[in-house]
């Protein structure tokens, strides 16, 4: 069987993007508070939640990421 | 301070509710903490019934244990004696039952206890401090009168009596007396009942502008009746002796039976009695031979405006039972154990985000729809009034308050205006609907 290694690069990238995610969660939650006048609160009290979407768009991330990936290698096989 | 029953308050009381205490020890500890809230409640204080559980925690010392007697254990009598035997510092030490076959099976399950088929023997039996009534409802009186002449303490199963008479006799009786009297409506020592009492109090649904009760059951609410057996005298025939709740002779029927303790905790909450009612009953299902209605519907006006509403039927299940107490702001469901907002807060902003993305992607458009929406029932969850449902619906409790206060020799205050107050209100509407009209309380009346 072939052994996966995923470098420390690829890691600290994924991390990144998960760290993305969560702030565009939470700068939607902010949104959300602002536009339905709610409490502040929420930015703790849901955090569930914006976690659940932050999951969510890295989930959209990776299937957008895999379709370029996928895309770009079958130009190059072309190409070659 | 208010109750203690949910988890905005005191969380050493906060699992009361949860308790189905199952052995005297259990039953001790639970009491012993029962004591404590109801010593430092101002809720509680405005319960005067709950008084004799401040007392104490009972010790196993025989002076001070309370000697009890049975009278009538069938279906109801035998829950009693089930939960008399669970209740620290009580001795069941009489059972009396005209009924071979009862009397024998209590006596099989409890050690000691002498029997008799005489009520009347068992009240000449020296040291017994009170008895329990459970007897069908045409004895009430006549039983609970022998047990106050012969200087007993007297718990009473609901409703109070057969008739308005009788119920003005046994308020008399006891007037001036210092024998403790207890009515069999468990409801008024529900922790449930209590905590709902507590936010209407605290204006949680605002005024109450209706109660609306109803007991549905889908049976013909018979016994079995076997084809011989024992003399049934009185009564003359064993299916009367075992049926005795279908029979006019003895029993009003579904409002004796089941809306009395709906009517006590309507009159409870609203702190009045009704002034008159109205409604129809008929027999119009269970054709067996049958003289007690099997479907009552009836409105019971009080003095404030405000109505109670109460229907019962033995031929459909689907709604079952409870007590609504609404107001403009809300609505409490006793039975459930719940209380619903009006006007519920808002969900969390980031949840009604979500929800009109969802409603843009998958509603649809409405092209001249309906102008009118049908105002159907709020499909809210609502809360619950304590955080867990009770094995105990108040029973075990008012057995504990009634052993406290014959140990402290006190009369329970409040007890017998609440036992008036549902036992004349069920009457009244056993009046409106045989004689087809209005009912007032009757003029004169001495709770």
């Amino acid at each position: 069987m072939k052994d996966i290694v995923i470098s420390g690069r690829r890691i600290a990238r994924e991390l990144w993007i998960c760290a993305g995610c969560v702030l565009a969660a939470l700068g939607v939650n902010v949104y959300a508070i602002i536009r339905f006048h709610t409490e502040w609160k929420e930015l703790i009290t849901t955090l569930h939640i914006t976690l659940a979407v932050a999951a969510v768009f890295y989930a959209v991330l990776a299937l957008l990421r895999g379709c370029v990936f996928g895309v770009m290698r079958a130009f190059r096989r072309k190409a070659a | 301070m208010g109750l203690a029953f949910n988890g905005n308050m005191d969380p050493e009381l906060s699992s009361l509710s949860s308790l189905g205490p199952e052995t005297r020890a259990q039953r001790r500890e639970f009491l012993k903490r029962l004591a404590m809230v109801a010593g430092s409640s101002a809720l509680l204080a405005e319960l005067p019934w709950w008084s004799p559980l401040r007392a104490a925690p009972v010790s196993d010392s025989p002076s001070d244990r309370v000697r009890l007697g049975v009278i009538g254990i069938g279906s109801r009598g035998s829950f009693l004696l089930a939960n008399l035997l669970r209740t620290p510092g009580v001795e069941v030490a009489a059972l009396c039952d005209d009924y071979p076959p009862h009397l024998e099976a209590a006596l099989a399950k409890v050690k000691g206890a002498k029997g008799f088929s005489d009520h009347r023997q068992m009240l000449d039996m020296p040291g017994l401090d009170g008895v329990l009534i459970a007897v069908p409802l045409f004895l009430h009186a006549r039983m609970c009168l022998d047990a106050f002449a012969a200087g007993k303490h007297v718990f009473c199963e609901k409703s109070l009596a057969y008739s308005i008479e009788e119920c003005q006799a046994i308020a008399d009786a006891h007037r001036g007396s210092s024998k403790v009297f207890q009515i069999g409506h468990q409801r008024m020592f529900s922790p449930v009942f209590l905590r709902a009492l507590e936010l209407i109090r605290d204006g949680q649904i605002g005024q109450i502008t209706q109660i609306r009760a109803y007991w549905h059951r889908n049976g013909n609410w018979r016994n079995p009746v076997p084809a011989t057996g024992p003399d049934p005298s009185p009564f003359p025939s064993l299916e009367r002796r075992l049926n005795w709740r279908l029979y006019l002779d003895y029993s009003r029927g579904l409002m004796t039976e089941l809306a009395s303790h709906h009517m006590q905790v309507a009159n409870w909450f609203l702190g009045a009695r009704p002034v008159s009612c109205a409604g129809y009953g008929s027999i119009n299902y269970w054709k067996d031979g049958r003289e007690v209605y099997d479907n009552v519907n009836l409105v019971y006006r009080y003095n404030n405006g405000t109505q109670v509403i109460y229907d019962s039927l033995i031929s459909n299940r689907f709604y079952g039972m409870e007590v609504q107490v609404m107001g403009p702001k809300g609505t409490i469901e006793g039975e459930t154990g719940k209380i619903f907002a009006e006007n519920p807060p808002p969900a969390p902003g980031i949840v009604q985000l979500i929800n009109e993305i969802e409603h843009g992607f998958f509603d649809t458009v409405p092209i001249g729809g309906p102008s009118w929406v049908p105002e159907l029932k709020k499909d809210t969850k609502g809360s619950y009034l304590v955080r867990e449902h009770t094995a105990d619906d108040g029973t075990a409790i008012s057995m504990a308050a009634f052993a406290n206060a014959i140990r402290a020799g006190k009369p329970i205050p409040g007890m017998m205006e609440q036992a008036c107050r549902a036992g004349v209100s069920v009457l009244m509407g056993h009046n409106a609907m045989e004689q087809q009209q209005e009912i007032s309380w009757p003029e004169g009346f001495r709770e």
